[in-house]
């Protein structure tokens, strides 16, 4: 008997804004000029913040730091198709994500400076802490989102993964859950380029990691992860087909690390710097610029503004990032659980009798105020 | 058929020389004479290869043994040690690298239902002859994570040996001696000490064996059972009881965590009749706990004082403005040994 085919894979790639700003009209998401904005807004003030906590941690103000730079659209634009009551949760290269819920950029600060206090939501969104053991919450998400189409009222849980991360068996658990529930997630692979030193092609051997998608029975689709316009595209109907009860999607936004893996890795070590260049004339934010001089939305002068404006804001976001007091080692025993158990109460006793062995009886009065709720 | 012949040694050099290197060297050089000696010896993990890894633990080995003896990985930790127990079972030699003690966990279903249990399951007939190194321990300020002191974990898994250097000496030693070990390898590397623990390193191959500890300073009146980096806090401790204190302190760096040597830390307890046990992981379900209860099995009658443990309190590891206050530090070393020496 012949060979039957019995499945093909057609896997699209969306791209609407070419990198010189020509748009195809026929793919324009159907969206408000102020969203326009808002996308170019964040971008450009998340490159800027990108900028300063590269100099902070140069100048010893920081700890090692992932940089977003390239990644702005991938990062910022598909929260924007999210209402705060959906999940949303990033990798820890995700400021760019955290940055489009609104969060406060001096907690991200706090953060990696290597202080507990940063990872603070604004109250009333629904995002959860990404994970440091890379893929590791990519099954929790398909709980998160799965919870969401138990509860009937139309919630949806986004999140996202490196192209590295899709090498692991968390995403295929999670897909595998996510078709077969037809769970309302969206996952969008970041793929960067490089997992730290290795590149994407030592990754899966497949021609894409969209189509990752089709051995799970999810959506799927390739998007230039530096065209603003098409990842809006792709995440807005993503999440409208999620709150339509028509299952999950993986996103694919192929996008590039402009820079090292943190400020801890040299780049130099293992790539060149012509691949960089070439990704440079793709930058999202120039292209977002351009395609909105044209229609009309801005000019010169606005970016001044903007300009001006944005120092301002990360100004007052890294004086407030310096301006919170030293944390009180005492808080390490908050919240480990809801009423501590008494291993806690005892060593947190042991703890103050050590910082009082170290700075005599008045270091605990000069401490600031512990601010984790314990017992 | 023995699926699994023993490895091949390097020739001993005419006259080692000994040069003046820090562990992290110490760790590739030994990786580098394994690779020399035997071409079933191989190298796998993330960022390894042209990267060198990003503590630079095998830096130049790509280069030198090729893409094919020193592998980077698709990202994907179970892959690495699953693949690295095939690639043993079938004959080859690996070396598996976990990037960061923070993602073993990942690996348990690997480590915990076959690493250990593959020569036992075949009746001997199989057996899994690899090594699985990885960072450990805190204190360089690393992202969340990046600190973590799992040792007990593996430890308590049946099968396996663990090992944990705290010199460059020690380092280079044991990891040969990993590598030719018939059997598989836990092997943490102290990533505080790989560049600020620097000594005397023979060039050539040796060996250290696996499950004997080393006695880093005798004395009288306490010990201290400790291993990693709590080696070197351990010194600080012991100089300062000395002189605060007139405290006479034996201090014994485990090296070997499983199996442990408790010939030499028996006969240590015997001489002190006192035991601190310092080490960077939380004190509950520790290893540290069945150091203590092995002496209190064996060494009741010796023991002038119960045994303390000086760990990380029961909480996850904090972010690291704050791991000074949750690693030990001497002082902590120090309240617990007044304790013992004032019971």
């Amino acid at each position: 008997m012949p060979l039957k085919t019995v499945a093909t894979l057609d896997v699209k790639r969306l791209e609407i804004l070419s990198p010189d700003g020509a748009v195809d009209e026929s793919l324009m998401p159907k969206v408000k000029d102020e969203l326009l904005l808002k996308m170019y807004r964040m971008m450009r003030q998340i490159r800027s913040f990108d900028e300063r906590a590269i100099l902070l941690q140069r100048s010893g103000r920081l700890g090692t730091y992932p940089m977003i730079t390239g990644q702005e659209a991938t990062q910022c634009v598909p929260p924007l198709a999210l209402k705060p009551s959906d999940w949303a949760v990033p990798t820890y290269r995700g400021g760019g994500v955290y940055f489009a819920r609104g969060m406060q950029m001096r907690y991200a600060l706090l953060y990696w400076a290597g202080d507990d206090r940063g990872t603070h939501f604004p109250d009333g969104n629904r995002d959860m802490m990404f994970s440091i053991p890379v893929g590791t919450h990519l099954t929790q998400v398909m709980g998160l989102a799965w919870a969401e189409k138990l509860k009937k009222k139309g919630g949806v849980a986004m999140t996202y993964c490196g192209d590295g991360t899709s090498s692991k068996g968390d995403l295929h658990e999670a897909l595998t859950f996510a078709g077969q529930f037809k769970l309302p997630a969206i996952y969008i692979i970041e793929n960067n380029g490089w997992a730290i030193s290795v590149p994407r092609s030592r990754q899966a051997a497949s021609e894409t990691l969209a189509q990752k998608a089709w051995g799970y029975g999810v959506a799927g689709i390739q998007v230039d992860g530096n065209d603003p316009l098409a990842v809006y595209k792709a995440a807005a109907d993503a999440v409208a087909r999620a709150r339509g009860g028509d299952g999950p999607t993986l996103i694919e936004c192929e996008t590039y690390r402009m820079s090292h893996h943190t400020t801890a890795d040299d780049a130099t070590r293992y790539r060149s710097d012509k691949a960089v260049e070439s990704w440079r004339r793709k930058d999202p934010i120039v292209r977002m610029k351009k395609f909105l001089v044209e229609r009309k939305l801005w000019s010169e002068a606005k970016e001044k503004a903007l300009a001006v404006e944005t120092k301002k804001w990360i100004d007052e976001e890294v004086a407030a990032y310096e301006s919170f007091p030293p944390p009180n080692p005492l808080d390490m025993f908050a919240n480990n659980y809801e009423h501590a158990t008494w291993p806690l109460v005892e060593q947190r006793a042991q703890l103050e009798e050590l910082l009082k062995f170290k700075g005599g009886a008045k270091i605990l009065t000069e401490l600031p105020p512990a601010e984790g709720r314990f017992p | 058929m023995k699926t699994n012949p023993p490895l091949k040694k390097a020739a001993a050099a005419p006259a080692p020389k000994t040069r003046s290197l820090n562990l992290v060297t110490a760790v590739n050089e030994a990786l580098d004479l394994a690779l020399a000696a035997d071409e079933r010896v191989m190298i796998l993990g993330e960022d390894v290869g042209r990267n060198g890894g990003v503590f630079r633990a095998t830096d130049g080995l790509w280069k030198k043994y090729g893409d094919e003896r020193v592998v980077d990985t698709p990202l994907a930790e179970i892959g690495i040690v699953g693949g690295a127990i095939g690639l043993a079972v079938a004959g080859m030699r690996p070396i598996a690298e976990i990037q960061f003690d923070g993602f073993m966990p990942a690996v348990f279903d690997q480590v915990v239902c076959h690493l250990g249990r593959i020569r036992s399951r075949s009746r001997g007939k199989l057996s899994v002859p690899m090594v699985l190194r990885a960072p450990h321990g805190g204190l360089i300020h690393a992202p969340e994570h990046h600190s973590e002191s799992p040792e007990a974990y593996f430890c308590h898994t049946p099968g396996i040996k663990v090992v944990i250097p705290s010199t460059p000496y020690d380092a280079k030693g044991l990891l040969l001696a990993a590598v030719e070990s018939p059997d598989p390898v836990v092997f943490f590397e102290p990533k505080l000490l790989y560049r600020s623990a620097v000594g005397e390193v023979p060039s050539g191959h040796y060996t250290v064996p696996i499950g004997k500890a080393r006695i880093v300073q005798e004395g009288n009146d306490l010990t201290i059972l400790t291993w990693g980096a709590m080696t070197v806090t351990s010194q600080k401790a012991a100089k300062k009881l000395a002189e605060e204190d007139g405290a006479s302190i034996e201090i014994v760096d485990l090296r070997t965590l499983s199996p442990v040597d408790l010939e030499t830390v028996l006969a240590s307890i015997f001489k002190t009749g006192r035991c601190v046990i310092a080490h960077e992981a939380p004190n509950s379900g520790s290893w540290a706990a069945e150091l203590s209860a092995l002496i209190a099995e064996r060494a009741f009658l010796k023991l002038l004082s119960p045994v303390m443990r000086v760990g990380g309190w029961d909480i996850r590891m904090p972010l690291f403005r704050l791991e000074q206050y949750y690693i030990p530090d001497a002082d902590r070393v120090v309240m617990a040994a007044r304790k013992a020496l004032n019971f």
